[in-house]
């Protein structure tokens, strides 16, 4: 369970992540390059094994594939020798992918962006003080919260775009980063607060003999100490928000301020482009921030939905 | 499954009960008293065989003149008794009452138009080469105009005498006088879009142009406000000094009827899309009002305190202003409803709380505990102040967009919504609509399909690679697998599904491409569009389905489990594949839930995988709920329905969850 028990809550979870092994893999690549290539050890299972992956490894591969191969063509290419590599390559098309989605993608930086930030800081807070502070109606208001992980986001869709619209929040960034911040507290707040349970009262008392105030301990102890789950409230955040298409797409209308998961899908509509090319280098650049993310926090990733179970 | 098991451990009794009460109170309070609500304020309506081309009411809404298809003209009181009725020739194409009710100007298709005095005499007729089709009447009852289809404006004095008349040579239909005497203006409105201000004597004295037909004019006595609707669908409200636009509305389909009160503050328009409209002052929409057919007419009272609407199919239908507005004004009504609400929660909570405190016997150990009962509830409550304050914010976004949203789709589920104008309370009818919906039907067959393949390609393919690696014996090796598989995760999920969008084109993709390749030309199709592979290409799409996210999941608990078993097996002689079934999948019960409930969670709320690729089609054939949700709002402007839909899913999912959670068994529970 989340409320992780034994003192490094958030370093327990599933070793299913890349530093678990790392430390293993590098002490035992130089074994391994060797036994790769002794045969005897090459039984026939292990060489079944190995097909079996590598033939659904390229089956998986080959949309990505594909999508490369397109990107650096122009239609001609396309139309005119399907199968042949390109030739040349049209590295252009990644500017002209650029030139239609660029702004997506900032529009899309920024409200993920904003809105993790503030979750993050929201949860924290508001996990700190469900976790350490004793209040009048705390159980009450904490089961209320958690309830709300029962309430998917279809049901809430329609109403939600109705009150932005009372609001007279429609087309505005404030559409996303609003009901975002709010979703993702939920299951921020549970990771938050299952974290701080588990640090050690004696920091805080000897804080507190130190003269330290609330919110100092909050500053100088209670955050420093979580970062970890911190950093995996963020990037899960992050990941999903960035994600997003149906919320965009029914509170966002203006071209101007659309995110690019929305943007994409109206690619060709927007500056009139038939040719493939730049729309698939489009696709891949749309990719960039999350191939950022990934390449650091993909662990966190993992322990964050794990844990989140059910709110993804 | 953690997050559930935290939740269930957290729920004790006593603050499940509250929560409990909270939620009831809340729906309740948003529902009583919606319920109770009349719609649109209706005051009476008659339905008739016969459709009501023309209506008029007096300044004070107290005369309602109907004039009807099968010749009739009759004039009611306000609550809606007959007083005296008029017979002419032909069916009676339009009517204008003075605002005292004492001159009646009635256009009939039997060439005529007719001057009638307030209790039904004909003080003269004047007949035209064609039949007549609408007619207005100053209101001392000293000028009458006429417009026929002989394309040509008639203008009488109170006598009867032809004053002048003018050849427009183009369609005419719109009329309206304003002042009285010599000083009363004719305004004519012409097929050409041309509105034309006449004298008493014939001269044009402005002319304003629009883009489109003019079928209706509108003028307020004074002059000072002319309202023209127009066959595009817009009503435009100009300026009677210098025919300057002032504001523009759009209905959805062509205007028929205009009118406006006496003093330009309120503006009714008719269009054929079905709905009358009234209007403020300044052109925002403040109330539609929904008929069942197409609209004829409407009519104004000189006041804006009465309306009345005419249909296509005999429906004449007059209703109080006042109290339509009000249903109107119920959104705002509604929030204010839930602050009241939100007070009696909060006393609701202080009842309940002083009650356990007395008759429970852990709530009078905190009774005790906090000494002086209420009063040292309140000073604990004061002592931890900085807590409230500190979780207010989560709080107040939490209501805001979490939980008034969410009852609001389960209340609204019951209502014929439509936000800002009216909320109709409309009990099951929603979800009886839906049973007869066949692209909603369709969706929920497709749902129930996504489900199962959804569970199926998460259990089978990432289980196997994920058992496939753990077997690799070069750790080298099976770092890079596992790597290698996780990478397109990278990939936004919208550009997978274009991807294949791309592999499925029937001009230039790859799949079709391949299948010519080796010569199966005959296999190549319309993939999206082929009603018999559509469903099953959405399905195809990301084929091996080695999802990322379950191989990591399902890796991870391959990994934990403990060396000693796994060498005791081998010891024991227990082959690979015996090992899985003994010892792997018993051990990865609680990873296998998990999966089992997010995949069920995400399928059920399919939406992007259709929306984009085939969206819906063809026919109804790849609809999914989620889909059909989407199109209701956004497009048909049926919000309930669509709440109905979201509570449906809602339900399911809910159940679904339960399920899971209650006869999945797993020997250990999902640790993360």
């Amino acid at each position: 369970m989340v409320s992780a028990r034994g003192q490094k809550g958030a370093e327990q979870p599933l070793p299913v992540t890349g530093d678990t092994q790392s430390g293993e893999t590098e002490g035992g690549s130089m074994y391994a390059l060797t036994s790769l290539f002794n045969a005897s050890k090459f039984s026939l299972g292990q060489m079944i094994l190995y097909a079996v992956l590598l033939i659904l490894l390229f089956i998986t591969f080959i949309p990505i594939l594909y999508l490369i191969v397109l990107a650096l063509k122009d239609n001609g290419q396309i139309y005119g020798r399907f199968w042949s590599l390109p030739n040349p390559y049209r590295w252009v098309n990644f500017t002209l992918g650029s030139l239609a989605i660029w702004r997506s993608i900032l529009n899309s930086i920024l409200t993920s962006g904003t809105s993790t930030a503030a979750t993050v800081l929201l949860a924290s807070l508001s996990g700190y003080v469900f976790a350490r502070h004793r209040f009048p109606g705390k159980e009450v208001l904490y089961t209320g919260i958690l309830a709300l992980l029962m309430i998917p986001p279809i049901l809430t869709l329609i109403p939600a775009y109705v009150l932005i619209l009372n609001m007279g929040l429609e087309n505005t960034y404030w559409a996303l980063i609003l009901p975002w911040t709010s979703g993702g507290q939920v299951f921020a707040l549970l990771l938050c607060r299952s974290f701080f349970a588990t640090l050690p009262e004696e920091f805080f008392d000897a804080a507190r003999i130190d003269g330290a105030s609330e919110m100092q301990s909050f500053v100088r102890i209670a955050v420093p100490l979580s970062a970890p789950i911190l950093v995996t409230v963020a990037v899960v955040r992050l990941v999903t928000t960035y994600n997003q298409f149906m919320w965009p797409l029914v509170v966002i209308s203006s071209p101007k301020r659309q995110v690019v998961a929305v943007a994409l899908t109206q690619f060709t509509s927007e500056i009139g482009v038939t040719d493939l090319g730049p729309q698939m280098a489009g696709y891949i650049l749309a990719s960039v921030p999350l191939i950022v993310l990934f390449s650091f926090g993909m662990r966190h990733y993992v322990r964050g939905l794990t844990a989140g179970g059910l709110k993804a | 499954m953690s997050c559930w098991r935290s939740a269930s451990s957290a729920i004790r009794l006593r603050p499940a009960i509250c929560s409990i009460a909270l939620a009831v109170a809340l729906l309740l309070g948003l529902a009583l008293p919606l319920a109770a609500q009349s719609p649109d304020g209706q005051l009476w309506g008659q339905d008739t065989a016969n459709r009501i081309q023309a209506l008029a009411l007096t300044a004070d809404g107290g005369r309602v003149v109907i004039g009807s298809r099968d010749n009739t003209l009759r004039v009611l009181d306000s609550s809606g008794e007959l007083i005296w009725q008029f017979e002419a020739e032909n069916s009676i194409s339009g009517v204008d009452i003075s605002p005292d009710g004492q001159w009646l100007a009635v256009a009939s298709e039997d060439r005529f138009v007719y001057l009638l005095d307030g209790e039904g005499n004909m003080l003269w007729q004047f007949k035209a080469t064609r039949p007549m089709n609408n007619a207005a009447v100053a209101s001392d009852g000293s000028l009458v105009a006429a417009t026929s289809d002989d394309l040509t404006v008639y203008v009488l004095d109170g006598e009867g005498n032809l004053v002048w008349q003018e050849v427009l040579g183009i369609g005419v239909q719109a009329v309206d006088i304003y002042g009285s005497g010599d000083k009363a203006r004719v305004v004519v409105g012409s097929s050409d879009g041309l509105i034309t201000i006449y004298s008493r004597t014939g001269s044009a004295l402005l002319q304003a142009g629009l883009d489109y037909s003019v079928q209706s004019v509108s003028v307020t006595p004074n002059g000072a406000r002319i309202l023209a609707g127009t066959e595009d669908g817009s009503a435009t409200l100009l300026n009677g000094a210098n025919g300057n636009e002032i504001w523009r509305f759009e209905a959805e389909d062509t205007i028929v009827g205009v009118a406006l009160a006496a003093d330009g503050s309120t503006a009714l328009v008719g269009s054929e899309d079905g709905s009358a409209y009234l209007l403020a002052g300044d052109g925002t929409l403040t109330h539609r009002f929904r008929q069942d057919d197409d609209v004829l007419s409407v009519a104004l009272a000189g006041d804006g305190s009465r309306l009345a609407i005419g249909t296509i199919a005999g429906a004449a239908r007059y209703y109080d202003r006042s109290a339509a507005v009000s249903g109107a004004a119920q959104s705002t009504a509604q929030r204010q409803r839930l602050i009241f609400v939100l007070v009696g929660v909060f006393a609701l909570l202080i009842l309940l709380a002083t009650w356990a405190a007395r008759n429970t016997a852990s709530g009078q150990v905190i009774y005790q505990r906090s000494a002086a009962g209420p009063i040292g509830l309140l000073q604990s409550m004061w002592r931890a102040r900085l807590s409230y304050l500190l979780i207010l914010p989560t709080l107040l976004l939490l209501l805001t967009f979490n939980y008034y949203p969410a009852f609001s789709g389960l209340y609204h589920a019951f209502t014929k919504w439509s936000p800002g104008v009216s909320t109709e309370w409309v009990g099951l009818e929603n979800f009886r609509f839906l049973m007869g919906d066949r692209f909603f039907l369709s969706g929920f067959r497709n749902a129930g399909i996504l489900v199962v393949v959804s569970i199926i390609k998460t259990m089978t393919f990432p289980l196997l690679v994920a058992e496939l690696i753990f077997n690799v014996r070069n750790r080298f090796s099976q770092y890079w697998f596992r790597t290698l598989f996780v990478i397109p995760i990278v990939l936004p999920a919208v550009v997978e599904i274009l991807v294949w969008n791309n592999i499925y084109d029937p001009a230039i993709g790859l799949l079709n491409e391949s299948l010519k390749l080796f010569g199966l030309e005959h296999l190549t199709r319309v993939w999206y569009g082929d009603a018999s592979v559509s469903l099953g290409a959405i399905i195809f799409i990301g084929v091996p389905w080695v999802n990322a996210f379950a191989l990591l999941i399902f890796y991870g608990g391959l990994i934990s489990i403990s060396n000693e078993i796994i060498d005791a097996s081998l010891v024991d002689g227990a082959s690979t594949w015996r090992r899985f079934w003994t010892i792997d999948l018993p051990l990865l019960m609680g990873q296998i839930k998990l999966l089992l409930i997010l995949n069920f969670i995400n399928a059920v709320q399919t939406f992007e995988l259709v929306f984009l690729t085939t969206g819906g089609g063809p026919g109804a054939a790849t609809y999914t709920p989620a889909l059909e949700l989407y199109y209701l709002a956004m497009r048909m402007d049926r919000m309930g329905v669509a709440s109905a839909i979201g509570m449906i899913l809602f339900l399911i999912i809910l159940a679904g969850t339960i399920i899971n959670m209650r006869y999945v068994r797993s020997s250990t529970e999902y640790e993360a």
